[in-house]
């Protein structure tokens, strides 16, 4: 079933035409990466889908529901969640990070409580919650900011290349969390180069070339 | 010798509890912290709106208050009065010569300076913080209250910086508070008007608590801007 799907997304710089997409379909549930050469546009891509940059024009759909992209609609926030290449991490804790979302969607406290243990055991975070988040790796970052996606349980979840400039340690961790965001109800986007990513089992292609979507 | 003997009168008095010496001191830090506290929340509210909204007449306005920084505190003083005094504007309140005014006055200076340095603090946010507020599905006011928390080490040292400005300026309390004594007379004020009498003493005593009060507010500054930039 189509859960996302995007018609006639242009996105221009300047002159410059990054890409014009005729369409581009999400199902529930599925799994994709989503490639291309550098500067071919999915960070961009990634950053409209989730409603913080604007697309020269085009519409969408989620799931039978049609929409604008400017104003981007406040529903659709909820269910899409975009997380940066480079992970921001508030100056609170770590478990004020993963209950942020949780916060903003006024969830009640206990309830709030037992998701963000879930979701710190979820990324194996336990020893490193006395640790002020600007002191973590980038790895253990990385960690942070999939728990916070991971713990809204979003319809839609948008990774900006999660395995760039990682250590290979930290590498193969954050490619374990991805294979179990795949198992959730979850339709997961992952813009990246990491050949391991690319061939995690049940994992469809798109690919960024020449402002289109190959698939 | 006049000078050693004054010095030493001053200690005495500094430490001998002197009420009205005190008194003073309490006047200086009343209206300063009551004005501290009006102007934070406007001064702040309006440098996050000039850091976060465009509308028109934005780029005056962020022009204005970088020009009003610099505003001669006496010049401030001097419209207040026009406008407290019994033929000004607000005459029917009888502000003039009050400790209100004197607020009113300490407020309209700290604001600039609350405005530029909280304007500053917030641009220079990492944009992907609001980025991450916004796609954590945070509404507004979550995260502007995020975002000045994450700026929030830069902010005190606006408040400081403010704080500093206020606590020592002289040519608005005076000419809206008249230095009446046990009412509107606060250290500068003392300061400058009694120590022309020949209260020496009571000159340096406060002076040296003027100093010390600079001097922590100072520190704290110097602290949280090094706390900003961590
Ligand atoms: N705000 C902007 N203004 C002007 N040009 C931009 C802006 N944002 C992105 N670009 C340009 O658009 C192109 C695509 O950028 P984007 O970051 O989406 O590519 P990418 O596919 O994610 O690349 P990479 O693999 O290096 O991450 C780049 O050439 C970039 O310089
Ligand atoms: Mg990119």
């Amino acid at each position: 079933m189509s859960l996302l799907r995007v018609s006639a997304l242009a996105k221009s710089f300047g002159a410059r035409r990054l890409f014009a997409i005729d369409e581009l379909t999400l199902l529930a549930g599925a799994s994709y990466v989503l490639t291309g050469e550098n500067g071919s546009g999915k960070t961009t891509l990634l950053r409209i889908m989730a409603g913080l940059e604007t697309p020269d024009g085009g519409v969408g759909h989620y799931r039978s529901r049609r929409f604008d992209w400017q104003p981007y609609p406040d529903w659709l926030r909820r269910e899409v969640i975009y997380v940066h290449q480079q992970p921001y991490l508030f100056h609170t804790s770590i478990a004020q990070n993963i209950a942020y979302g949780l916060c903003a969607r006024r969830i009640d406290r206990r309830r709030r409580e037992s998701l963000v243990a879930g979701a710190i055991a979820w990324a194996r975070l336990e020893h490193l919650l006395a640790t002020p988040p600007q002191k973590l790796s980038g790895g253990e970052r990385q960690r942070v900011a999939l728990a916070r996606a991971w713990v809204l349980a979003p319809a839609v979840l948008l990774l900006d290349e999660p395995t760039a400039s990682l250590d290979a340690e930290s590498r193969r961790q954050t490619i374990e969390l991805l294979r179990g965001f795949g198992s959730a109800r979850t339709t997961t986007v992952i813009a990246c180069h990491d050949r391991d990513v690319i061939e995690l089992p049940d994992v469809r292609r798109l690919d960024l070339a020449g402002g289109q979507i190959v698939v | 010798m006049a000078l050693v003997d004054a010095s030493e009168a001053a200690l005495r008095l500094l430490f001998s509890g002197d009420p009205e010496l005190w008194g003073i001191v309490a006047v200086s830090l009343s209206v300063s912290l009551r004005a501290m506290l009006l102007a934070m929340p406007i001064g702040i509210g309006i440098g996050y709106l000039l850091a976060t909204v465009d509308f028109p007449g934005r780029r005056m306005l962020i022009v204005v208050t970088q020009g009003l920084l610099a505003s001669p505190t006496v010049v401030v003083g001097l419209i207040l009065y026009l406008l407290l005094s019994r033929q000004g504007v607000f005459g029917q309140l009888q502000l003039l010569f009050t400790q209100t005014a004197m607020v009113i006055g300490q407020v309209l200076i700290a604001l600039p300076v609350l405005i530029a340095f909280s304007l500053a603090a917030i641009q220079s946010a990492d944009p992907r913080a609001r980025e991450t507020a916004i796609a954590l599905g945070a509404a507004d006011a979550r995260i502007a209250w995020t975002l000045l928390v994450e700026v929030r080490f830069a902010l005190m040292a606006a408040v400081c910086s403010a704080f500093g400005r206020v606590v020592s300026e002289i040519g608005c309390s005076l000419m809206v508070g008249g230095n009446i004594a046990g009412v509107t007379r606060n250290i500068p004020t003392a300061i400058a008007l009694e120590t022309s009498k020949g209260e020496f003493a009571q000159g340096i005593a406060l002076g040296i608590v003027l100093l010390l009060v600079a001097l922590g507010i100072n520190s704290a500054f110097a602290f949280f801007q090094g706390e900003s930039r961590r």
